[in-house]
């Protein structure tokens, strides 16, 4: 018998709260699932304590390498093995940021007044560049002049507003017929619930008929980012519309370069900065090689496969790929089989003369049902555009 | 089922042969009176562990497929509008009055899964399978969570229903959506591994008796270096038992590279698997034993 005469729920609640400081979700309902699974089944070994801890602390197959590692940790005598970069969580949120209130600090106390006074509002604009949180204010004309330069030329203060400009201006998306259906004077399909409910106040008697039709849902759009060397001065811009995607509805985004790496968590950040420097963190084979095709057939052989299914692909390279020409017509078929449009971004497309001869490019072309430039900002809106058009 | 032993040895007896973070998982379940989250590789045998659950505890099974746009009208109950409408005609032509008691009664209830399992009335509790949850959307999601946290149903007109002796709820998910946290908190959680080539024989073993012992070893062998292959679908366990049943009906005692292609149809789903699995050699234990 393992942890005899212990206190079960000092132990659930030290061992839940070490598992939290490793990045896993554990909370009361999971600590309390703990000391009551212990009670039910007091471990005989450190596999039955390791199957009880599990079945009741951990709730997602994410969690799982935490898990391992941490029990590993406090129930093993030997030190953890050297972690891989995967199996590192993502930070816990730091709370206790100490935010200086003004007038309270000793330094800011000049005049010694016993209250506390706004600090003046024309030091704002001398720090500005400092701290970098505030951004100038451009006005809309500027924007638009900024939005038809390539991405080569944009800082990543300009990239960071024509993003947030981008994101604003993504109002319409794809939809398609959805399989609820909602009271309206239009529908056909006559909804009896309503109808019973109103004919309740004509004693019973059907007069008004409430009929229904089908919700539109959001059609879920799937984007997939070239990160590669080749790609090095898009990849931010890029970054910025597949955030945009991720906030304002259903989207699936991935980068890729040598392999391939789901955005979707970190982009959903609420801070813009924050979701950029996320991402920019999990993808760990930025500027290198490229594999397009060996990542689309990644992407479909994965649980992540799914999510394709019925939905807008979007694919942003430029056609560079190491794999041969032939893996990628095999791979591009599989996706546009199992998609409900394909779109290709390509950078270089908008120049003039631009002919897809690269050999992956080509390969794709087929299968593609639209090829858009991407080389601007202005690009990306239209591209955006078009999406809302494909319904 | 009174340790995670005794649930090994009760879901043997029904042939389903269980690991011991899968015995812990349900045992625990059924201990805690929670519903548990299974999930996996698709064939891995989820839904198979919730079918051989209930007969095991010799209680009745009730499924919930999910599909997207289920609604509590499919999953919890509705009404049923037609004999309501006759109800009134009939009053009508007898000169008596209809009120809301008359009509919303549980005669006029029609139980779908979830309510059913709420309302059985039996000595053991039913086993509820709410069969790949990722398939349906937020909104029914959403619509579970009364009924996983406190197994009970409410319904406007007539109040809650409680049930007596909570359902067994088991949940599949494929993860080809990420389920809410709330969800997963209100479930205990389990992921099942892909059986070793070893487990793998053991369950085929049991799933196909016809079939003899050198045949599914080279059989489990074979699937286990199709899976390393870069396949579109590779095959699973329930894959696995389909092929040896049908080698075992062809009579099939010693696996040879034209049984494979005869009957590929049983675990190459695309045109590409194919011809991957059929380029694939055979090891048979004879080959095995004239290697150096």
């Amino acid at each position: 018998m393992l942890l005899r005469g212990i206190d079960r729920a000092a132990f659930a609640v030290a061992f839940a709260a070490r598992l939290r400081r490793a990045g896993m979700a554990a909370g009361i309902t999971e600590t309390g699932d703990l000391v009551s699974a212990l009670e039910a089944s007091p471990p005989t070994s450190r596999t039955a304590l390791y199957w009880t801890a599990r079945v009741s602390l951990v709730r997602k197959h994410d969690d799982l390498a935490v898990f391992d590692r941490i029990f590993a940790t406090v129930f093993d005598d030997t030190p953890p093995l050297p972690l891989s970069r995967k199996a590192i969580p993502p930070k816990p949120r730091d709370d206790s940021v100490n935010v200086a209130v003004p007038g309270t600090g000793d330094e800011t106390t000049v005049s010694g007044l016993p209250w506390a006074t706004l600090p003046p509002a024309v030091a704002a604009d001398e720090d500005a560049d400092d701290d970098g949180l505030n951004l100038p204010e451009l006005r809309p004309s500027t924007l638009a002049a900024l939005a038809d330069r390539p991405f080569e030329d944009l800082d990543a203060a300009q990239t960071e507003a024509l993003g947030e400009a981008l994101r604003q201006a993504l109002t319409h998306w794809p939809r398609r017929r959805g399989r609820r259906h909602r009271p309206d004077r239009t529908g056909r399909r006559v909804a009896l619930r309503p109808t019973i409910a109103r004919a309740r106040r004509t004693g019973w008697e059907a007069i008004t008929v409430v009929r229904e039709r089908p919700v539109p849902r959001p059609r879920r759009v799937v984007m997939l980012c070239d990160v590669s060397e080749s790609m090095r001065a898009q990849a931010a811009a890029y970054l910025q519309l597949m955030r945009a995607f991720t906030t304002v509805a259903d989207a699936e985004v991935f980068a890729f370069a040598t392999g391939l790496t789901r955005l979707t968590v970190p982009l959903r950040h609420t801070s813009p900065r924050e979701a950029i420097d996320q991402a920019s963190e999990a993808v760990d084979d930025r500027f290198g090689g490229t594999r397009i095709a060996a990542n689309i057939a990644t992407l479909l052989d994965s649980h992540h496969g799914n999510t394709v299914r019925g939905g807008v692909v979007i694919i942003s390279s430029d056609g560079w790929d190491t794999d041969p020409p032939e893996r990628m017509s095999a791979a591009m078929a599989r996706l546009s089989r199992r998609a409900y449009r394909v779109l290709w971004l390509n950078p270089r497309a908008g120049a003039a003369g631009f002919a897809p001869k690269v050999g992956g490019m080509a390969a794709a072309l087929p299968f593609c049902d639209l090829l858009l430039p991407a080389a601007t900002f202005t690009d990306l809106t239209t591209a955006a555009r078009c999406l809302a058009d494909l319904t | 089922m009174n340790t995670p032993e005794d649930v090994i040895q009760r879901l043997d007896a029904v042939d389903y042969l269980a690991d011991d973070g899968l015995a812990m998982a349900v045992y625990l379940a059924l201990r805690l009176g929670k519903p548990l989250l299974l999930e996996g590789e698709p064939g891995v045998g989820k839904t198979a562990a919730a079918k051989a659950l209930a007969q095991a505890l010799d209680t009745p099974f009730i499924r919930l497929q999910c599909y997207e746009g289920l609604t509590a009208g499919e999953a919890l109950y509705e009404w049923n509008y037609q004999r309501q409408l006759l109800h009134i005609r009939l009053a009508e032509a007898r000169g008596l009055s209809v009120d809301d008691g008359d009509l919303f009664t549980t005669s006029f209830l029609q139980e779908r899964p979830i309510l059913r399992a709420v309302r059985h009335d039996g000595p053991t509790p039913p086993v509820l399978l709410i069969d790949e949850i990722d398939r349906a959307d937020d909104e029914f999601e959403a619509l579970l969570f009364e009924f996983l946290g406190e197994a009970a149903v409410t319904i406007p007109e007539l109040g809650t229903f409680a049930a007596t002796r909570p359902p067994v709820v088991i949940l599949t998910s494929n993860r080809s959506r990420d389920l809410h946290d709330a969800l997963r908190r209100r479930c205990l959680y389990h992921w099942i591994e892909f059986p070793t080539p070893a487990q793998a024989a053991a369950i085929v073993r049991r799933a196909v008796p016809g079939a003899t012992a050198p045949l599914i070893r080279s059989a489990t062998e074979f699937i286990g270096t199709v899976r390393g292959l870069d396949l579109d679908k590779a095959p699973g366990l329930a894959e696995t038992i389909d092929w040896v049943s049908a080698l075992a009906a062809l009579g099939v005692t010693e696996l040879a590279s034209t049984d494979v292609i005869r009957t590929l149809g049983t675990i190459a789903k695309t045109p590409d698997d194919r011809a991957l699995i059929a380029d694939t050699p055979v090891t048979t234990p004879r080959a095995r034993r004239d290697q150096p």
